[in-house]
C-alpha cells in the first residue's frame, strides 16, 4: 500500500500540495459535537454513492416508475438493501445537519468572521430539503403522488404568477410522467451538484479560517 | 496555555472513527427496517397525503390558513422562516445581539417541533 | 481606445451575454404549451341504475395520451336534480371523501369540508368543489371531463 501510494504521490504529487491541509493545527479540547458535521458528509457520500447504483435500475417514466422500483427492491440482488441505504442515510443526513446546526448556533460559531459560512450552510440546507422533497416522488406511488400534488399545488397560491410557477415546476397542469422526468433531473443532477459546490465552499471557508472553540 | 494538535494523523484519525460510526448506525437502521414498496397510484381509492417527516411541520401550518391567506402558510411563513434562520448573524448584532440570538434560535426550533409534533400525534 | 477601456467593454458585453443565455435557458425550461385540452364525455352509469337520492361514488375509465387510467368522481342526486363534483379539493388537490354518517365531503389533508352542494362548511378551502358537466343520452349518463 505504502510503496504504491509513493509511486503515485512521486507522480502526481499528493503529500505536499496538500502538506499544509494536512499539517495544520487543530485545537486540542474539541468535544464529540464537532464531529456531527462531518457524520453529515459521510451520509451525503453515501447518497451519493447509493444514489449511482439506484440510478442503474431506476427508470424515471409514467408507465415504468413503479415497476423498477418493485423490481429493485424484490429482484435485484441487495437491492433492497442500497435502497434502504439510500432512504435512511437521507434521513440520518437532514438530523445530521440539524444537530450539526444547533451545535454551530450554541457555541455561537457563527459570529463574525464565519457569517458567510453559516449562510453557505443554511443554504446547503435548503437544498437539501428539496432534493428530498424531489427524491420522494420518484418511486411513483401513492405517498408520492399525493405528496407532490399538495407541495407543488402550495407554489399555485403565489399571487398572480403562481399558476406559472406550478405549470413551470410540474412541466405541465397536473403531476405526470413531465413532474417526474424534471424531478428526477433534479435530484439526480442539478441539486446534488449544487450540494456539492455549497459544501465545497463550506469546507473551504473551515479550512481558511480554522475551526472556532466552544465559547 | 494553547492546546493544540496536528491535523494529520490525530485528527484524521478521529474523524475516520466518526465516519466508521456513522456507516454502523446506517446500517443497522437499513437492516431492520427496510423502506417498504408503496401501493401504486389509484384516483379512486381513499388515500391520507403524508409527506416526508422533515416537511411535516409545514404541512401541519398550512391548514391554519384560511381561504385566501393560504398564500401566507405557503409561502410567506417559509420564505420568513428560511430568512430569519440565514441571516441570525446578523441579528446577533448589537446590544442584547446574542439574546435576540438565541430567541429566534429557540423560536425556529420550537415552531419545528411543536408543528410536526402535532401532525404526527 | 485604451486596453483598459476595451477590456472593460468586453467584459460589460460578456455579461450581457450571459444574462441572454440565462434567459434562454428560463424559457428552454418553461414548459411549452401543450395541446389544448378538449372537453371529452365518458360513459358513467345506465340511468335506471342511479339511486333516487343520495351522493354516490362514481369510478370512469379513460384514456390519457394513451395511457390508461381510472378516476372518480361523486354523483349527488335530490329530488330534481343531479350534479357531478370534481374530488378535487380547492385547497391544494388533495382528493376528497364522502363521509356517509356526517353527510359531508372531508378533504383528508387539511380537513376542509364541503356540503353536499359543493359549498365549503369548515376547513382551509376557498372556493366550492368543482362541478362537472353531465349528459344524459339513451338512458345513459356521461360525465364531461377535459383530456
Amino acid at each position: 500500500m505504502g510503496n504504491i501510494f509513493d509511486w503515485v504521490d512521486s507522480r502526481f504529487g499528493v503529500r505536499k500540495p496538500h502538506s499544509k491541509f494536512l499539517e495544520r493545527r487543530i485545537p486540542e479540547n474539541l468535544n464529540y459535537s464537532y464531529c456531527l458535521g462531518g457524520m453529515a458528509f459521510t451520509y451525503f457520500l453515501i447518497l451519493a454513492v447509493t444514489g449511482l447504483l439506484l440510478s442503474i435500475y431506476y427508470v424515471p417514466s409514467e408507465k415504468e416508475a413503479y415497476r423498477s422500483i418493485v423490481m429493485i427492491t424484490n429482484e435485484v440482488m441487495l437491492g433492497w438493501l442500497i435502497r434502504g441505504l439510500h432512504k435512511w442515510s437521507a434521513t440520518l443526513f437532514i438530523i445530521f445537519i440539524m444537530l450539526h446546526t444547533i451545535r454551530v448556533f450554541v457555541s455561537k460559531a457563527y459570529r463574525p468572521p464565519k457569517e458567510l459560512n453559516w449562510m453557505v450552510g443554511v443554504l446547503t440546507f435548503v437544498v437539501v430539503m428539496a432534493s428530498g422533497f424531489t427524491g420522494y416522488l420518484l418511486p411513483w406511488d401513492q405517498k408520492a403522488y399525493w405528496a407532490t400534488e399538495v407541495g407543488t399545488s402550495m407554489i399555485q397560491t403565489v399571487p398572480f404568477i403562481g399558476d406559472y410557477l406550478v405549470y413551470a415546476v410540474r412541466g405541465g397542469t397536473e403531476v405526470n410522467g413531465a413532474t417526474l422526468i424534471r424531478f428526477y433531473s433534479f435530484h439526480i443532477l442539478y441539486l446534488p451538484i449544487t450540494i456539492s459546490l455549497l459544501l465545497w465552499a463550506h469546507f473551504h471557508i473551515v479550512k481558511k479560517q480554522g475551526i472556532s472553540k466552544w465559547l | 496555555m494553547k492546546k493544540e494538535k496536528n491535523f494529520y494523523p490525530d485528527y484524521l484519525s478521529e474523524i475516520i472513527v466518526a465516519m466508521l460510526v456513522s456507516i454502523e448506525i446506517l446500517i443497522i437502521l437499513a437492516l431492520l427496517y427496510y423502506p417498504s414498496i408503496g401501493r401504486q397510484i389509484d384516483f379512486t381509492k381513499q388515500f391520507q397525503p403524508r409527506p416526508e417527516w422533515y416537511f411535516l411541520w409545514l404541512f401541519e401550518m398550512i391548514g391554519y390558513f384560511p381561504g385566501n391567506s393560504a398564500f401566507i402558510g405557503t409561502v410567506v411563513i417559509p420564505v420568513v422562516y428560511v430568512l430569519l434562520f440565514l441571516l441570525i448573524p446578523y441579528i446577533d448584532r448589537g446590544k442584547n445581539g446574542g439574546l435576540k440570538a438565541i430567541i429566534v434560535g429557540i423560536f425556529l426550533l420550537l415552531t419545528f417541533i411543536v408543528l410536526t409534533l402535532i401532525s404526527v400525534l | 481606445m485604451e486596453r483598459r477601456a476595451f477590456l472593460k467593454r468586453l467584459i460589460n458585453f460578456s455579461f450581457s451575454i450571459l444574462v441572454l443565455i440565462t434567459g434562454s435557458v428560463l424559457v428552454y425550461i418553461y414548459p411549452s404549451k401543450m395541446k389544448e385540452r378538449k372537453l371529452h364525455y365518458v360513459y358513467l352509469i345506465d340511468e335506471d341504475e342511479l339511486p333516487k337520492r343520495g351522493v354516490r361514488k362514481m369510478e370512469f375509465k379513460y384514456k390519457s395520451e394513451d395511457i390508461a387510467m381510472i378516476n372518480r368522481a361523486y354523483l349527488v342526486i335530490s329530488d330534481n336534480s343531479m350534479n357531478a363534483f370534481s374530488p378535487v379539493c380547492t385547497h391544494l388537490g388533495c382528493f376528497v371523501n364522502w363521509d356517509n354518517n356526517k353527510m359531508e365531503f372531508i378533504c383528508p389533508c387539511h380537513g376542509g369540508k364541503y356540503n353536499q352542494k359543493g359549498e365549503v362548511t369548515a376547513g382551509p378551502p376557498s372556493r366550492p368543489l368543482t362541478k362537472l358537466p353531465l349528459k344524459v343520452m339513451d338512458g345513459k349518463v356521461y360525465l364531461g371531463i377535459k383530456i
